[in-house]
């Protein structure tokens, strides 16, 4: 079993958006022989390409949920998970990261090392993700993969190494040359099937030469046994592969390869560099908490025979059920197998157990460490770690982005309330960094996400899907409010209304946490508040944060740390201590001085360098901070910092601004304190509001 | 606070010079072998600048934005950690606010360019720096006409211009003022120039020039080499 896990591969594609990445999916899967015939992203033929499955993401040309798929090369089995190009979903990329073994940077031979594609390496890095790149559309008028290479040393921070050179450029590009083997390859056939080799034209030989010079150089560095064979010229390719794939693995080097997707050209090498340099799941160290051991963290073993250990990674609703995609770090399962979700303790039995093929799916019988499968109606939630019952481990959970937009929407009619519920509700479990509550107050139902692009998919998935039909409100930003300063409370809860009555005193202080939403202090001294009604204190204060008293927004940020109190022996209880923390909260939170926090974005625009001022304009009207101009030939990118309720439309002003060549991506970076008028203004928009319903 | 976190920093030797800096409209260099630590050290200028509440524009001719603000979290974080405090976001964003980075990667940088920038910056943002640090710049490769048309930006817009300068351990070309190589020939372009050597147990950053005046004995100051602050 441990010998198919060595010729295991579970990688991800990602890349930013438009550098062709669903494409070379496409072309994988093709000569992989897992389809038969090959449909593009926007393709004529109306059919759209294999990983784009779900309706909106063929019409839309991007890929919204990072379907799954394997297959087979040269006896390693792949899996692939293909993810999206858009921030707006990068929690799917985050996922696919999590539980992936390494990836391939899909670039784009003009475009280079984009905004998205720096986003999505730092992901990568966050996950200690080995990866090979891919220089891709080299076919393309104003290619230049040698720039593209030097942009990954300088803007991403790799150590990149060419595997080929390309036999002509641009609408000349032919083939490409292979730095290791020193021979042309050529792709022929309908659709690039057929690889051919054969020597170098004469005209490239000098240049292959001093680049295989550089590939042998930085490989070196990997391996003693090559330098030698390096100053005894006696170099084989295995040496090569096997330095190679050492720095791969440690993540100090990064094997490029080139090509055109689209064109059918350079695809196969990159599937012979994914098996030669990316690492089997036996190769990285995967850790869980044993939360039978106060949360220690351990290390799991590929091992089939150990305890099972699997985390359950992405959610789908199928027309027949739920479809959960699951990783196995440890131990093996079985169709009919019993297995426990740890955060519930609830037991399932597996009933189907499949491989998916993006939209489709083989059942099979049994899967083992390191496999990616999808299972059958089982109840979960993303994130969830399923074991047998033999450990009580939980998977790191992932890191999820608290939600910075919000929408209020309703259905435009009766039949529609009951789907729209359905569909938020299977949403939420979908996606963690997909929200939906109903406003207490308006009685609206709200949703949350990550940007306007992202809530807008599941209006029309919700539409698509569920046939629901909802009208929308305006995008709202998720302001929070945080308090300033420490403030002390002392408020006694009495009451004596006939029956038993209700007595509980608490004492303390709040001040602002950084980094955390709620910590509860207990520093109670002497059984003044007993500790059966300690609990009801921390919900007490817990529930004042849904609604803060300034405007009503969430807080986050506080620390409330409880020294002092009194009890009654008759009339106190859990009840009546939740009712003196309310009162606690109500009497210090304006004393603390609170403000309104607002979300602020890393914005990350690329333009041409002419239009330099024009961008930095757009940013200082809205409020933006400039942080860097970088200037890389003609290209600039601009970092600022800008609060999100700015941002609304700018992809239209920015389109304007610059000719439609500019492009932005946009990622949270913390909340940050309103300015004054601003907040005065917030503030009378809600109160007003409020006095108009 | 500012005042405490300045008094940690290397460049309080200024201090013990006739007009404490190039001053506006004046250029200034530090000339170091490779490794010694020059952008670190030029980060260091800049954090002072900034918690003098200057504005700055750091211009960087080989290292990414990434790089250099990480240089000046992690450098800034380092003086916090000197001076015992562990609040940092108030001048933290205080440091944001005055600081622009541009960076010309794969060699890009052309003067013209820089003015251009610098023009966007003052036009569109309002920014207009006191100070400029030019981090990169080639000085043995460098023409004497580019260091002229720095000056005339300094004077343009009344700001001191600091560069780094990479001098080599087997150039030991030295001019009879004592200003060493890549420097030697147009040091009278430079109201200030410094120097960072290594020595035993450190590096010590001294002064060289200062205006047209004596160096005071004490313009040196002993550096720690992981953090660049005064031992």
């Amino acid at each position: 079993m441990s010998e198919n896990i060595h010729n295991l591969r579970n990688i991800g594609i990602s890349a930013h958006i438009d550098s062709g990445k669903t494409t070379l999916t496409e072309r994988i899967l093709y000569y992989t022989k897992r389809i038969f015939a090959v449909h593009e992203v926007k393709g004529k033929d109306g059919v759209g390409a294999k990983m784009d499955s779900m309706e909106l993401e063929k019409e839309r040309g991007i890929t919204i949920s990072s379907a799954a798929t394997y297959c087979h090369w040269e006896g390693y089995n792949i899996n692939i998970i293909d993810t999206p190009g858009h921030v707006d979903f990068t929690i799917e990329v985050e996922r696919a990261l999590r539980v992936l073994d390494g990836s391939i940077l899909v670039l784009c031979g003009v475009g280079g090392v984009q905004s998205q594609s720096i986003t999505v390496d730092r992901q990568m890095n966050r996950y200690r993700v080995p990866r090979l790149a891919f220089i891709n559309k080299c076919d393309r008028a104003g290619a230049n993969p040698y720039r593209v290479v030097e942009q990954l040393r300088t803007r991403l921070n790799h150590n990149p190494v060419l595997m080929q050179i390309p036999i002509g450029l641009e609408g000349r590009l032919s083939g490409v040359v292979d730095l290791v083997s020193m021979k042309a390859i050529y792709f022929e056939g309908r659709y690039g099937e057929i690889v051919k080799k054969g020597d170098i034209p004469p005209d490239l030989l000098e240049e292959a030469r001093s680049k295989r010079e550089e590939l042998l150089d930085a490989a070196s560095m990997f391996s003693d046994e090559l330098t030698e064979a390096i100053l005894e010229e006696r170099v084989k390719e295995d040496l090569i592969h096997q330095a190679i794939r050492k720095g791969t693995l440690k993540r100090e080097l990064t094997p490029v390869f080139l090509g055109s997707a689209y064109k059918n050209m350079g695809v196969q090498p990159v599937l012979d560099g994914v098996v030669r340099y990316l690492p089997s799941p036996l190769e990285i160290e995967n850790r869980a908490l044993d939360l039978d051991n106060e949360g220690k963290e351990v290390v799991l073993s590929a091992d089939p025979g150990a305890p099972l250990v699997a985390l359950a990674f992405k959610l789908e609703v199928t027309p027949y059920g739920q479809l959960t995609y699951l990783r196995i770090y440890q131990g093996s399962i079985r169709k009919g197998d019993e297995l426990t979700n740890t955060r519930n303790k609830k037991k399932v039995k597996l009933g189907r157990l499949v491989r998916m093929h993006a939209d489709e799916m083989e059942d099979i019988q049994e899967a083992g460490a390191g496999e990616i499968v999808a299972l059958f109606g089982v109840d979960c939630y993303s994130g969830d770690t399923f074991t047998d019952g033999r450990v009580n481990y939980s998977l790191t959970s992932i890191f999820v982005p608290e939600p910075v937009i919000s929408l209020a929407i309703e259905p435009e009619d009766h039949a529609s309330s009951s789907k729209m519920s359905k569909a938020l509700n299977r949403f939420a479990k979908e996606d963690p960094t997909f929200r939906a509550h109903v406003d207490a107050e308006s009685g609206e139902t709200i949703i949350s996400g990550m940007g306007e692009l992202h809530l807008e998919v599941y209006v029309e998935r919700m539409k698509r899907e569920f046939g629901a039909r909802v009208r929308t409100g305006i995008p709202e930003v998720a302001y929070r409010e945080a308090i300033s300063k420490r403030a002390e409370f002392n408020y006694t809860h009495k009451k004596q209304t006939g029956g038993a009555g209700q007595f509980g005193r608490v004492a303390g202080f709040m001040e602002p946490a950084k980094g955390t939403r709620f910590e509860f202090v207990n520093q109670v001294k002497g059984g003044v508040i007993p500790t059966e009604f300690l609990p009801g204190v921390e919900k007490g204060f817990e529930s004042c944060l849904e609604r803060g008293l300034l405007v009503g927004f969430p807080v986050v940020g506080v620390r409330i740390v409880v020294n002092d109190g009194s009890f009654h022996p008759v009339d106190s209880s859990e009840l009546a201590f939740r009712q003196a923390a309310i009162g606690a909260f109500r009497q210090a939170y304006m004393k603390a001085k609170p403000v309104i926090l607002e979300p602020v974005m890393k914005v990350s625009i690329e333009c041409p360098s002419e239009f330099q001022g024009n961008v930095m304009s757009s940013i200082n009207q809205r409020r933006g901070l400039i942080m860097s101009s970088a200037e890389d030939g003609v290209f600039t990118t601009i970092e600022a910092k800008v609060p999100l309720a700015e941002m609304f439309g700018y992809a239209t002003t920015l389109r304007s601004l610059t000719q439609g060549k500019a492009e932005f991506s946009m990622e949270f970076s913390r909340n940050a304190k309103v300015p004054e008028k601003l907040a005065e203004k917030i503030k009378e928009k809600l109160t007003g509001s409020k006095k108009g319903r | 606070m500012k005042k405490k976190l300045r008094e940690i920093s290397p460049w309080k030797i200024l201090g013990t010079l006739s007009q404490k800096g190039p001053g506006p409209g004046n250029m200034g260099v530090i000339i170091a072998r490779a490794g010694l630590g020059k952008t670190a050290c030029l980060v260091h200028l800049g954090l002072e600048k900034l918690l003098g509440g200057e504005k700055i524009v750091h211009v960087s001719l080989e290292g990414t934005p990434d790089k250099i603000l990480s240089y000046y979290d992690i450098l800034f974080y380092d003086i916090l950690k000197a001076a015992g405090n562990n609040n940092q976001e108030e001048i933290s964003s205080l440091l944001q606010r005055n600081r622009v980075v541009l960076a010309y990667l794969n060699q890009s940088f052309q003067i013209e360019r820089l003015k251009e920038n610098l023009d966007n910056l003052s036009k569109q943002m309002d920014f207009v720096p006191d100070t400029l640090i030019v981090d990169g710049l080639e000085f043995g490769d460098a023409p004497r006409e580019v260091f002229e048309e720095f000056q005339q930006i300094a004077q343009g817009i009344e700001a001191e211009i600091w560069f780094s300068a990479l001098a080599h351990r087997h150039i030991t070309e030295v001019n009879e003022r004592g200003i060493p190589y890549p420097c030697n020939n147009i040091d009278e372009l430079f109201a200030l120039i410094a120097q960072l050597e290594p020595v035993g147990s450190g590096v010590v950053l001294k002064i060289l020039k200062d205006h047209e005046v004596p160096v005071p004995p004490d313009a040196s100051v002993l550096l720690d080499t992981k953090t660049l602050l005064p031992k």
